[in-house]
């Protein structure tokens, strides 16, 4: 029981950049129908931008912003200049994957290249310590669940109090639909990418808060638990997304406890295992049966 | 011929033996029945560690490296043993994630499944040795042979080149035959294929096993030819350079992925690594991988049917089914 609050407080943490990560994920599927797999290499990108802005001397908090623009940008970029000429060539959703698969070695390899295999880490101290029984947070870590907080909101209030939301969720439900009904759904996608790509960054950035350290390969690495968590909540469902977050996160940083660190992944995993035997299109699942991800 | 230069022609030679028995698997995950299977490198390692372990003597207390199963096995069982390894693999896996979902959710998940599988290998230390790897796994009948080094290796080519060929017939056997054509008309359209009375599912689950045995075997040969094998040599990655060689070659064509292979695993990561270092030591590594990555997607933009495609059907279709959102 004394070492069970202390986990649930990681997994709070854990969770609260997961729900960023996870709804940034699911929203590039909904409103497009790709599963982007270079999802955890931009946000290893934008942790490079945050990098960067922070070495020259700008506040991390400065920086984070810096990395979510950059993430918002780069998305839109790759989406228009590279996954949407090849679904406009008429490339298959079998090919799609193989083109964000493609897309995630060479962005990974292009910042091993520019940046050397080390690890990295901001100039940032992680604040006063609080306690909440038990569970002891970092003032960065209270700012990160803050933030979460806020994002989850945000994307709340986008999505159901905004005419823009309003597109997006029709773009999502039906494309051809939608355009017929005078959306122009190829803005709408463009926003839909810009915002989950501002998403992908801030989830970066607060990944590496929290691990400290960095490499290329970090933000693959969190590829799983943000699959599993997306998954799990019924791919292309934001809410369903956040739910699947704090049970992935709750639940992995649990087993880290009371397991092993290093089979963090594999609880996330398993979980992801027993949801596709049990209910493939998640827990909310009209986007997913929409789409046909899952008979 | 220098012995050096030989040794490095016949090194050479096996290397690309055994990564057309991988690419072969893969083809007909791949290119023929439409599977998407981003953890094939998985079902590689799962070969090689299975070859390795039987081939090694059993474990004992105070060896450098622990594992399970040490068995002393003779040459082909250890093979054999692989292949049926992960096979059933396979078939656990192919019963998990090859029921009735997207293609694209499939891959996903395969790719998952790629990621744990390093990191459970590399963390459970009992079980094969953690991130060291396997090592002094024995070349078989080396000692009964009785060749020098040099002969030898061109007896293991020899060898590879003789699986290589069954392998090929094997797998041509089954894309020319009613099965494979079943498989084509289920990659391209799976709906009409079951509704034509195909069991999609079951056809699916079965080349998901061929091809995972064969990947098995391809992971066996290697590891006892180069003695060791560890989680670094399989990490995801791996996977895309077989899928770069189907894609450059031509997907579903046989002899189309195996010049795929003579080209990108071959030819193009062999003639890099002569490439005096230049920046820092990992450089050029970096770059080959971006240039994999490039590779598939200028295949994929200029050439999507490879350079030797698939043989067109000799009944070619009306027209294009009028796709919607789905596939």
């Amino acid at each position: 029981m004394n070492q069970l609050i202390p986990a649930i407080g990681f997994g709070l943490i854990t969770a609260s950049i997961l729900c960023i990560a996870a709804v940034g994920f699911t929203l590039q599927f909904s409103v497009t129908n790709i599963l982007n797999l270079a999802y955890g290499d931009i946000m290893t990108a934008c942790a490079f931008a945050a990098y960067l802005a922070n070495h020259a001397g700008v506040n991390i908090w400065l920086a984070m912003v810096i990395a979510a623009l950059f993430g918002a940008v780069f998305s839109v970029v790759i989406n228009r200049f590279v996954y949407f000429q090849f679904v406009r060539r008429g490339t298959r959703l079998f090919g799609m994957i193989i083109v964000t698969i493609a897309m995630s070695l060479i962005i990974q390899n292009v910042l091993l290249a520019i940046f050397r295999p080390t690890f990295f880490s901001y100039h940032t101290s992680p604040g006063p310590s609080y306690n909440f029984g038990g569970m002891i947070f970092t003032a960065s870590q209270l700012a990160i669940i803050g933030i979460a907080v806020a994002a989850m909101l945000a994307v709340h209030l986008l999505s159901t109090r905004t005419k823009l939301g309003k597109a997006m969720r029709a773009t999502a439900t039906n494309p051809s639909l939608a355009r017929s009904c005078g959306i122009a759904t190829d803005q709408v996608i463009d926003v839909a990418w810009f915002v989950s790509g501002a998403l992908c960054g801030i989830a970066g950035v607060a990944l590496v808060l929290n691990t400290a350290t960095f490499s290329e390969v970090t933000g693959a690495g969190f590829l799983v638990p943000i699959i599993a968590a997306a998954i799990l909540g019924g791919i292309g469902q934001p809410y369903g997304a956040m739910l699947g977050a704090l049970t992935i996160g709750l639940a992995s940083e649990i087993a880290a406890t009371v397991i092993s660190p290093s089979y963090k992944d594999v609880v996330a995993f398993a979980i992801l295992i027993v949801v596709l035997l049990v209910r493939p299109q998640g827990i909310l699942s009209e986007v997913a049966t929409a789409k046909e991800v899952a008979v | 011929m220098s012995d050096q230069t030989q040794f490095y022609l016949s090194t050479l030679l096996i290397y690309l033996f055994i990564d057309i028995i991988g690419v072969l698997g893969l083809n007909l995950q791949f290119g023929v029945a439409g599977i998407i299977n981003f953890a094939y490198i998985v079902f590689v390692a799962v070969g090689a560690y299975t070859a390795a372990v039987l081939s090694l003597g059993p474990d004992y207390p105070g060896n450098f490296q622990h594992y399970v199963f040490g068995a002393n096995l003779p040459f082909p069982l250890p093979i054999v043993a692989a292949g049926v390894a992960s096979g059933l693999l396979s078939l656990v896996v192919g019963v998990i994630s090859l029921r009735r979902l997207r293609s694209d959710y499939q891959a996903m998940v395969m790719l998952v499944l790629s990621l744990i599988a390093t990191l459970v290998a590399t963390n459970a230390t009992g079980l094969v040795n953690g991130p060291a790897g396997l090592a002094t796994v024995p070349q078989p009948l080396y000692d009964w042979l009785g060749l020098a080094p040099l002969d030898y290796q061109w007896a293991y080519a020899g060898w590879c080149a003789v699986l290589t060929a069954v392998i090929f017939l094997f797998v041509r056997g089954i894309t020319n035959s009613p099965l494979g054509r079943s498989l084509r008309a289920m990659r391209d359209n799976d709906r009409a294929a079951a509704a034509l009375g195909k069991n999609v599912t079951a056809m699916r689950l079965l080349i998901f096993v061929v091809g995972g045995a064969i990947a098995g075997i391809s992971g066996a040969v290697f590891v006892e030819f180069i003695q060791a094998w560890s989680p670094g040599s399989w990490l995801y990655p791996e996977t895309f350079v077989f899928l770069a060689a189907i894609l450059v070659g031509g997907a579903a064509n046989n002899w189309g992925v195996m010049l795929g292979t003579l080209l990108v695993p071959v030819g193009f990561l062999e003639a890099t690594r002569f490439l005096p270092q230049v920046f820092y030591n990992g450089f050029i590594e970096a770059m080959q991988w971006v240039c994999v990555g490039l590779l598939i997607l200028v295949f994929l933009w200029f050439r999507p049917g490879g350079l030797i495609p698939e043989r067109a059907g000799r009944y070619k279709p009306r027209a294009e089914a009028p796709s919607g959102t789905s596939e």
